[in-house]
């Protein structure tokens, strides 16, 4: 006799937000997610993180380092603060990360919402040479 | 009344104004009242003790910063400053997509710096909302259109100082050309508007 199935997954804000962040950062022509003081403290310590925690972090949203992701009513909700490749048309790389982080959204079950973008820089990939 | 909970000595000077001027010379009343000369010898020590304790934690490597620490919070200090104001590229149901001023900021100041002998300084963007009838809106009088995807409306206000003896409306014509095309190229938008300020002449 074979296990009951589980009723439901946990698929928790946190997570939501990790897979954001890694399907980004997979995406051609972003440089990276541009970091918050938030998340630089988390780095830091948990002692250093308490003193700016917020209440929204209880709320169903979770943020570290210019991602927030919020489910609620089983949607899940993202947004991305990112620094895009110069060599890239920044509009086109907002597009794809959008599609890429609702695809990803979709496959742990709940319905992919808004995946909201800033573009927080435009530079030249480190190591490259301006001509 | 108020309530004045601050020590003080039978002269009636605080023991804070003391500590306050302890790196300097004694005051006259100073020199001549006991009480704020055994003040001044106990804070004195506690000085010395504190300059000692400051100048070994300068010195102590396990209070010494991570490698790469101080980058990092640069990095913070750098995306703090662009989150300031952004501009709203396109809405749709998929989400919005957002660009901080200071991003574009840059791309002109890239593309600027393509043009011999201009050094950009400052730079704002004014933004006019996508609307119906912008293909058909006549140009302005100095601004460069050119056939690029709908969306917002820039308006790229840049100050520049020019090297002497360049030919200034050459140089203007080739800076606004190169943005005209920087902007779509690395956004995706037009440029807009692109007006030009030659506020200076540099020293070559």
């Amino acid at each position: 006799m074979s296990d009951p199935p589980l009723q439901g997954a946990i698929i928790t804000s946190q997570l939501i937000a990790s897979l954001a962040t890694r399907t980004t950062l997979e995406t051609p022509g972003v440089l990276r997610i541009e970091p918050s003081v938030q998340g630089f403290l988390a780095r830091l310590g948990p002692a250093a993180l308490r003193h700016v925690r917020t209440s929204g972090s209880q709320d169903g949203t979770y943020r570290h380092d210019g991602v927030t992701a919020t489910i609620s009513d089983g949607t899940a909700r993202v947004h991305l603060d990112i620094a895009t490749d110069i060599m890239y048309t920044a509009l086109d790389v907002a597009e794809a990360v959008q599609q890429r982080v609702r695809e990803s959204i979709s496959h742990t079950g709940l319905a992919p919402g808004a995946v909201d973008i800033t573009i927080l820089a435009i530079e030249h990939r480190r190591g490259t040479t301006i001509t | 009344m108020a309530l004045d909970n601050i020590p003080r000595l039978g002269c009636g000077r605080s023991i804070d104004s003391i500590w306050a001027s302890i790196d300097r010379s004694p005051t006259a009343h100073e020199e001549q009242c006991k009480q704020c000369q055994t003040a001044r010898i106990q804070l004195e020590r506690l000085s010395a003790a504190t300059r000692a304790l400051r100048e070994s934690d300068l010195h102590d490597p396990a209070l010494r910063p991570r490698p790469g620490i101080k980058n990092a919070i640069m990095d913070v200090a750098r995306a703090e400053v662009r989150r300031g104001s952004r501009i709203l590229l396109r809405a749709a149901d998929n989400g919005a997509t957002e660009i901080s001023e200071q991003a574009l900021s840059s791309l002109v100041r890239f593309a600027a710096a393509a043009i011999p002998g201009v050094h950009s300084r400052r730079c704002r963007i004014e933004i006019r909302p996508a609307s119906a009838g912008l293909a058909s809106e006549d140009h302005q009088s100095g601004t460069t259109g050119t056939a690029t995807p709908a969306g917002p409306r820039l308006i790229v206000n840049l100050r520049v100082a020019a090297a002497p003896g360049i030919d200034i409306p050459v140089m203007a014509e080739a800076l606004r050309q190169e943005i005209s095309n920087a902007i779509p190229a690395g956004v995706g938008i037009a440029a807009g508007t692109v007006n030009i300020t030659v506020e200076d002449l540099y020293d070559v």
